[in-house]
């Protein structure tokens, strides 16, 4: 069965002076699904988003919001959850306190507030700092309680400006987890990041943008079927690695030095493993020799790679 | 959510942030301290002022002078060697006055220019006017006769401006000064800071960036009204202790309270303090540091608006007086004061406080777009040309 799609972005642009931040991209977001932008610093992500937001506003193009029971305008703010890059809370005033005001301003009640921001940091193993100022709070709890402040309201849609970052990697998996408990229990995610590897773990669509340019737009799957059936070989050498020799094979896409004995190479796309094996027995002092899957991450960079060419 | 209700919600959440009842009470109780240490201490330099001032007086001066200027100094009659020892000590006491004569003609020492001076000074002219009327065989009736001020019938027809609904007038404005004062403070605090400590994001993107704007000015002024309420309460209740203490009618107090001069006086307090603190958002919205930005300087504005509109008090029917009192950044204490001074038209009244309201209406809209264009600087602060170039380029 087909989602309904309840955000689709046409034709967005956006300039500053003689940048173009964002170059006529167009998505679209179901119910239901975690939408993952993925780009590199300055790709324009924020600025997408905060144009999502309604926070600044685009050149050209068209936003259409589809929530349930509701026309095709911007949302109520109710319904919208938005955790932005620029993390900021009130830090002189009880966390507790702030939440509620926020969760306020998107039109819970004061009880109800309170009730789910209470289970919010219990789950987050902050209740017992509920009453302490913010500025008390260690960088990660802080982030922690931003993030409680974007979903507190239990929105339908929520966006996510780089969730995961200054969170060390055991908060990052848990933020996983809170990604897709919240996801299972109704909500939209649209979630910016440009840490692959645990993007690839929750998303199910995924949007590349690169110098503001749409790299990739589709589904997860799709993406590997698409430009993932790459062989990458990890080799380590007795000596210094051949890299000049290796990029010499014409089925060889890619070599990365990862240092000066270990080398990543990626072949095009259908070279067989029997090809791979009669090629490198020609080198001598090979010491390991490991093969793994082309990672969302090494996607993403070949394609920032063939577009900046 | 509709406007209303989210708008209460920052308002309520501006005021409960800012208005603390238990610093409230901490400033009154220091203020009250001061009070009471200046009270005993200018009793205590008054007193002392009352005390007799020493005086050397040479002993060839007059003895009529002699005896006029007792009555006031505590006079020393010194010989010439008292006198040199006098002029010789002078630099290192540095107080005290010696008085030489010669002729017609007197000389006074003194370390350094001072009120005493002055005072000596007209025991001087009494003892040459003593002495003139002597030499002329004037009696002191007939000087009294020729100095005596023409009669005059003072008939008014302009009564109502009394003395009690002036210190009103004067009294609202000052309040609306410092209405103004307290809530700058929290302007900058509530927008800038807000904005410094990067949560106007998260705001904006719940509400709209009217509704903050409004929300912010609406909890301010409250904080500033909350604050002026407690000081008059108390000042009121300081004045009829005052008037139990030195036993006049309470009446006295009563007095300034002419009811529909204090609803005229209040609600162009009220507006005009909200038509300023929609001026000092927008400005606080585009300031990005306030420690070192220039735009700071800005808030000694109102004073000077308000300071201007006492000038009314000289002249209040000139053209430059009806002028101040309709245009809206003076009329908030302009036309109060007009009305306490001279003979003011309702419709003038009306009218000004109409074009007070739309004035706010209008500014606190161009607040909102203002903070709005400039929400997510951060960096350099944006100069009015870059601000009204945005805001052009917003439409």
């Amino acid at each position: 069965m087909t989602k309904q799609e309840i955000l689709q972005v046409e034709g967005l642009r956006k300039r500053f002076k003689d940048i173009d931040a964002v170059n006529n991209i167009s998505f679209s977001v179901a119910e239901g699904d975690v939408f993952a932008f993925l780009g590199p610093n300055g790709a324009g992500k924020t600025t997408t988003i905060r144009i999502l937001m309604d926070i600044i506003h685009a050149d050209e193009g068209t936003i259409s919001w589809n929530l349930k029971g509701q026309g095709n305008g911007f949302p109520l703010a109710s319904r919208l959850g938005y955790l932005p890059e620029e993390r900021g809370l009130y830090l002189d005033l009880p966390v507790i306190n702030s939440l509620i005001y926020l969760a306020g301003i998107r039109g819970m009640q004061k009880p109800k507030a309170k009730a789910a921001a209470m289970h919010w940091l219990e789950k987050l193993e902050l209740a017992d700092r509920a009453n302490e100022k913010l500025q008390a709070l260690s960088k990660g709890n802080q982030q922690k309680i931003q993030f409680i402040a974007s979903i507190l309201h239990e929105p339908e849609f929520v966006i996510l400006d780089e969730p995961f970052s200054g969170f060390d990697p055991i908060n990052q998996e848990k933020f996983i987890e809170f990604i897709k408990a919240i996801n299972c229990n109704g909500t939209t995610v649209l979630l910016s990041a440009h840490q692959m590897a645990l993007v690839e773990r929750v998303a199910n669509k995924v949007f590349l943008i690169n110098d503001g340019c749409e790299l990739y737009n589709g589904s997860l799957p799709d993406i590997y079927n698409r430009f993932g059936d790459r062989m990458v070989l990890d080799l380590a050498f007795e000596d210094h690695a051949p890299v000049n020799r290796i990029s010499e094979i014409e089925e060889v896409e890619h070599v990365e030095a990862v240092d000066e004995k270990q080398i990543k190479v990626t072949f095009m796309p259908g070279t067989k493993m029997e090809f791979i094996l009669k090629k490198l027995s020609g080198f001598q002092g090979i010491t390991e020799f490991s093969t793994q899957k082309y990672t969302l991450h090494d996607i993403f960079l070949n394609l920032v790679k063939n577009h900046r060419s | 959510m509709n406007y209303w209700i989210q708008l209460k919600t920052v308002m309520l959440w501006e005021y409960h942030r800012f208005f603390k009842i238990k610093n409230e009470l901490i400033g009154i109780v220091i203020m009250l301290v001061f009070f009471v240490i200046g009270f005993f201490g200018s009793s205590y330099a008054f007193k002392a002022s009352q005390d007799k001032s020493p005086i050397f007086v040479a002993n060839d001066v007059d003895g009529e002078l002699i005896e006029l200027l007792s009555e006031n100094f505590d006079v020393t009659i010194s010989d010439y060697q008292e006198q040199e020892t006098f002029i010789a000590e002078l630099p290192e006491r540095k107080s005290g006055l010696l008085l030489t004569q010669e002729g017609a003609t007197f000389e006074v020492h003194s370390w350094r220019n001072s009120g005493r001076i002055k005072e000596l000074q007209r025991y001087l002219d009494e003892y040459r006017s003593r002495q003139a009327m002597q030499e002329i065989d004037l009696p002191r009736e007939s000087l009294q006769y020729v100095l005596k001020p023409a009669n005059v019938n003072e008939v008014y027809y302009f009564t109502a401006g009394s003395r009690e609904r002036r210190i009103m007038a004067i009294f609202f404005s000052g309040m609306m000064v410092m209405a103004v004062f307290i809530s700058f403070a929290y302007q900058f605090t509530a927008i800038t800071g807000e904005k410094q400590l990067r949560i106007t994001e998260q705001i904006v993107s719940a509400i709209r960036p009217q509704v903050w704007m409004d929300g912010k000015i609406l909890g301010i002024t409250l904080t500033g009204f909350s604050s002026i309420l407690i000081y008059t309460i108390i000042s009121i209740l300081g004045g009829i202790i005052y008037f139990q203490i030195t036993g006049s009618p309470l009446s006295s107090v009563l007095a300034y309270l002419h009811v529909p001069s204090i609803l005229l006086f209040l609600s162009f307090t009220v507006v005009g303090v909200l038509l300023w603190n929609s001026v000092l958002a927008a400005i606080a919205s585009i300031i990005t540091d306030p420690n070192n930005s220039v735009k700071s300087s800005l808030m000694i504005l109102p004073s000077l608006f308000v300071g201007a509109s006492f000038l009314l008090l000289l002249n209040p029917d000139n053209h430059v007086a009806v002028f101040l009192s309709w245009f809206p950044l003076f009329s908030a204490s302009a036309m109060p004061m007009r009305f306490v001074v001279t003979d003011v038209a309702w419709w003038e009244i009306l009218g000004s406080f109409i074009l007070l309201a739309l004035a706010f209406y209008y500014i606190r809209k161009l607040a909102a777009r203002i903070f709005h264009v400039s929400i997510l600087i951060n960096g350099n602060e944006p100069t009015w040309k870059d601000v009204f170039r945005m805001l052009k380029e917003s439409k």
